[in-house]
């Protein structure tokens, strides 16, 4: 591999990504629009569920139920219906997801000492909301039903957070958005270069040169490894300074398993361009095997142990996966290399990999 | 220079090129003419190491293509058809690029860069992005760009289609230039008049070779005063052959 | 003018479905996403790992271990012995939760006093924190009811329109449109900026051809293109993932129709802002990642900033989401869903318009 020819590589990719500034510019932003739209935007919390209650007994008992709803943080009582009607009514449109509906013979089969039932309608189209607004709901009247029994406070279950007391999930998406953002930035721009040249014929003309395909891969890579080292600077500094995500783990490490992931979401992205004929396949097919595994089956958003056995076994070839554990663990946990050695060395195997590949199916003739 | 020997290009069923032998003589400048779709393109691009041939032969500076095709690539100068440069870049800038990836020494690359920049007539436009320069000035970039390194031998695919006559003249001095300073230039064109100033010239025709000479001779073994006549001749020849 | 109009929809169907490749491209990404969105994306917590910690060991501590061993929720993985194996049972990830049993567990409990279960729970995913703290409370608060013996209160719960709670209903008219979206956005943009690029544009623009012909020519093909996908999308949807569909077929591809209206005048827009294939790209990507996050498909409106909720008014993915959902879980028609679709009908004509307008002065 001929320093000089690489350089003159390198430094060319750098000047294309510099005299398209929209791209750049899009390039550089994207960490900053992914991370105010998880860290305000977008949440899987689930509290102050709109909640509709139809009392038909009116009773203290039955007031006493509803204040525990009502004091719960979970539920919150945005109307009291007087028909069965009023309360399907808002079901459908959506205005609230849960109803509490009170039998008229509610107080007077307690007083009897004979159970009842309280009925809890759910929408449930947002299966997530849906099932903690049920465990919930389950839970509250639980809790009222024991008091009866017993006339004691029932069991309580002390809980205790670790690493995310506040149950922050700020703190639970930022780590693993760094990892998105940058399988995005590689899928999106590398995916791009190669055929690009194809498309163009420069590519032609450079296999005409004493270029090597190692230098081709080299060269490119080194210049979006500045973009994407410069995107996780971005990225991590607003995520501690910013959006006040605590680092408690060791910087250094951080900076090298950045590197080593970038290296491999890049490549891959190179690789993907030289195979694929023009850019809008390039794309696609970016899109689909770096973006969307990152997103999906990385661990990001939703946890690998609850998908199915098949799945999780793809998973284990997401890089992302590895990264995103790896983040996790130096930001929230405080650990290093002692505890997510394994993590690192798939990450180091992959990128080593697929460089080899991506510089092997280079195509170096026309035709 | 160059040898070529039975070459044969095939895709498929269809022969590109189609058992086609010359030769290349030192300092020649080398023409290759034919109808789009003749094969001359194609010729060109396995001789620079760019595809395989199917089978045959051939050596540039002695070297073998296929087995050699990277020592090869040290020594020729290659012109696209779509003469392509970097349009995102300056002028300077590909000619930067090309320069490091020819390998020019250190101590010559000004030097180098200047003279490319004063033969193309582009001095004044160094600063200026690719994109911006008129088609005319593209090509002779581009030409330049492929000489950087001073290679003994050019190869220049169909170098100008699309310009202007008064630029494609020029643009023939150029050539004239670096062949008196020693270059061995083979360059393919489907314009007639250019066969003119070619000092020998082989036809090509559906993959095959059909004729090869200087214009003078060919012009005197068909009898006839240019080298459209004898294309025309050559063609209705081949046709009636196939038939 | 239909002739011409005509001409430019037969060049971009071939063109577009020509190569093998792209014809794959109009199949495989749909199905490709589909399939990994159905299968992989699972919010529905099933069991979870936990650790359990008995420091009482009486039978009343067995018996609410037993509880949580019998929850479909929770699956017990190990018995740490010690902190330092709790510690490193959470650092490393292998459990989502300890559970620990005090010593006087059973006796307070037979003395009537207030006692307590401790639950650690690993807060890195604060989505599956909070559920598994939820069902883990519902398990403990049951304790305390004899065998046998009926609770005072029952809940009884009916769920509406997705009664197994499963999150792929509830994603997957999500998935759908987000399919179609990104596809028709995609290649609207690109159809009109490779021209571009390639030079043929003005080629045609030198033709007797007006710009509104030109445009109708172009995304005319995109309409049919996303409606096919529309169609296998809902197909596979229903095929593979049994996903519900209460709705009606007509009013599926009469929202689509509209809904497409404004991905194609957005690609549309893109187009004429951007002069290489890079930037069309990575500009319809800058345009779908917020709209498409902002939409509702996984994460709900309703947790977002009052500001933001009224922002996603002009969001069309938000309208057709909540529509697909209207259409396929709660068999709703026009009758309920008209003011989305008016929505939708509204967004779309402005951003057509104002894309054609564009369009028209670049060329000038």
């Amino acid at each position: 591999m001929n320093y000089r020819r690489t350089k003159a590589m390198a430094r060319k990719e750098f000047l294309h990504i510099i005299r398209d500034p929209r791209s750049l510019i899009m390039a550089l932003a994207v960490p900053m629009m992914m991370l105010l739209l998880f860290s305000y935007a977008l949440s899987l919390d689930v509290d102050r569920i709109p909640t509709i209650v139809y009392d038909q007994d009116a009773s203290p008992q039955s007031r006493e139920l509803t204040a525990r709803f009502a004091g719960s943080p979970y539920f919150e009582i945005i109307s009291y219906a007087h028909s069965y009607a009023e309360v399907e009514k808002a079901i459908d449109r959506g205005d609230c997801i849960v109803a509490v509906v009170f039998p008229p013979d509610f107080a007077h089969h307690l007083r009897a000492s004979k159970p009842t039932s309280v009925q809890i309608l759910l929408d449930g189209s947002d299966s997530n909301t849906g099932s903690i607004a049920l465990s919930y709901a389950e839970s509250v009247t639980n809790g009222y039903s024991m008091e009866i029994l017993h006339r004691t406070p029932p069991v309580d279950a002390r809980i205790r957070v670790w690493y995310n007391t506040d149950l922050k999930s700020h703190n639970f998406i930022i780590p693993g958005l760094v990892a998105v953002i940058l399988m995005i930035i590689a899928s999106l721009l590398t995916s791009l270069t190669i055929a690009r040249e194809w498309e163009n014929g420069t590519m032609e003309q450079l296999l005409s040169t004493p270029l090597r395909p190692v230098e081709i891969v080299v060269g490119k890579l080194a210049a979006f490894f500045l973009l994407g080292t410069a995107d996780s600077i971005i990225a991590i500094v607003s995520a501690v300074y910013v959006f006040d995500v605590p680092l408690r783990g060791n910087v250094l490490f951080l900076a090298i398993t950045t590197g080593v992931f970038l290296v491999g979401v890049l490549t891959w992205g190179l690789f993907i361009s030289s195979i694929s004929g023009t850019q809008l396949m390039a794309y696609q097919i970016g899109l689909m095997t770096s973006f969307l595994p990152g997103f999906l089956l990385s661990g990001f958003i939703y946890a690998i142990d609850n998908m199915p056995v098949p799945i999780q076994v793809v998973t284990h070839i997401v890089p992302a996966r590895y990264f995103i554990t790896i983040l996790r663990a130096i930001f929230l946990k405080g650990v290093g290399p002692e505890i997510v050695w394994q993590e690192l060395l798939f990450l180091v195997i992959y990128a080593i990999a697929v460089a080899a590949v991506a510089t092997k199916k280079l195509k170096k003739k026309v035709a | 220079m160059i040898t070529v020997n039975n070459l044969v290009k095939t895709f498929g069923d269809f022969y590109a090129v189609d058992h086609v032998s010359f030769d290349v003589k030192k300092g020649e400048i080398f023409g290759f003419l034919g109808p789009n779709g003749a094969g001359k393109s194609t010729t060109i691009r396995i001789l620079c190491g760019l595809m395989d041939p199917t089978s045959g032969s051939a050596t540039v500076n002695g070297l073998e293509v296929g087995r050699q095709s990277e020592e090869i690539k040290k020594f020729i100068g290659y012109m696209s058809q779509k003469f392509s440069l970097y349009d995102d870049l300056k002028v300077e800038e590909n000619i930067d690029f090309f320069s490091g990836i020819y390998g020019v020494p250190k101590d010559k690359r000004e030097e180098r860069k200047d003279y490319v920049l004063k033969m193309a007539g582009i001095v004044e436009k160094r600063g200026e992005k690719t994109a911006m320069l008129a088609g005319g000035w593209k090509q002779r970039l581009a030409l330049g760009c492929a000489i950087l390194h001073q290679p003994p031998i050019l190869f220049l695919d169909e170098p100008t289609s699309g310009v202007d006559p008064i630029a494609r003249r020029s643009f023939w001095d150029l050539i004239y230039e670096l062949s008196d300073a020693g270059s061995t230039i083979m360059v393919s064109t489907h314009y007639m008049e250019e066969a003119e100033y070619c000092h020998r010239l082989a036809l090509m025709y559906r993959g095959k070779l059909v004729a090869l000479g200087s214009p003078k001779e060919l012009k005197d073994a068909m009898n006839v005063k240019s080298m459209e006549e004898v294309f025309i001749q050559k063609i209705e020849e081949e046709e009636a052959l196939l038939k | 003018m239909w002739e011409r109009i005509r001409v430019i929809i037969t060049k971009e169907f071939r063109q577009t479905l020509r190569e093998p490749r792209m014809r794959m491209m109009v199949i495989m990404p749909p199905l490709f996403q589909l399939l990994i969105f159905g299968f992989a994306v699972n919010l529905d917590v099933e069991n979870s790992k936990i650790a359990w910690m008995d420091m009482d060991r009486t039978p009343e501590s067995r018996e609410l271990r037993d509880k949580f061993d019998a929850s479909i929720y929770f699956q017990i993985t190990s018995e740490p012995r010690s902190e330092e194996e709790v510690r490193s049972l959470l650092d490393h990830g292998e459990v989502v939760g300890v559970v620990r049993v005090l010593p006087g567990f059973a006796r307070d409990l037979k003395r009537g006093k207030q006692t307590a279960v401790q639950v650690l729970v690993d807060g890195t995913n604060s989505n599956n924190a909070s559920i598994v703290t939820g069902y883990a409370s519902r398990i403990i608060s049951s304790v305390g009811v004899p065998a046998g013996m009926v609770a005072p209160v029952e809940a009884r719960s009916r769920v509406w329109f997705n009664p197994e709670l499963k999150s792929r209903y509830y994603f997957i008219p999500g998935v759908l449109m987000n399919i179609i979206a990104l596809i028709t956005l995609m290649l609207t943009a690109m159809a009109v900026v490779r021209e571009k690029e390639i030079g043929t544009m003005e080629q045609l623009l030198v033709t007797p051809i007006r710009p509104v012909e030109l445009i109708l020519g172009k995304t005319l093909p995109f309409v049919l293109i996303g409606l096919f996908d529309v169609f296998l999308a809902t197909g596979v949807a229903l095929l593979v993932f049994h996903v519900p569909f209460r709705g009606s077929i007509v009013t599926l591809v009469a929202a689509s129709i509209v809904f497409l209206m404004t991905t194609l005048g957005a690609g549309l827009f893109i187009s004429t802002i951007s002069r290489t294939q890079q930037q069309a790209l990575m500009s319809s990507f800058f345009f779908f990642m917020p709209t498409f996050m902002l939409s509702g498909f996984s994460f709900p409106i309703r947790n977002m900033p009052v500001a933001v909720q009224y922002l996603t008014l002009l969001n069309p993915q938000r309208h057709f989401i909540e529509i697909l959902r209207g259409i396929f879980l709660k068999g709703e028609g026009f009758y309920v869903l008209w003011p989305q679709t008016l929505a939708l009908f509204v967004i779309g004509v402005l951003v057509l318009g104002g894309s054609t307008l564009r369009f028209h002065r670049t060329i000038e």
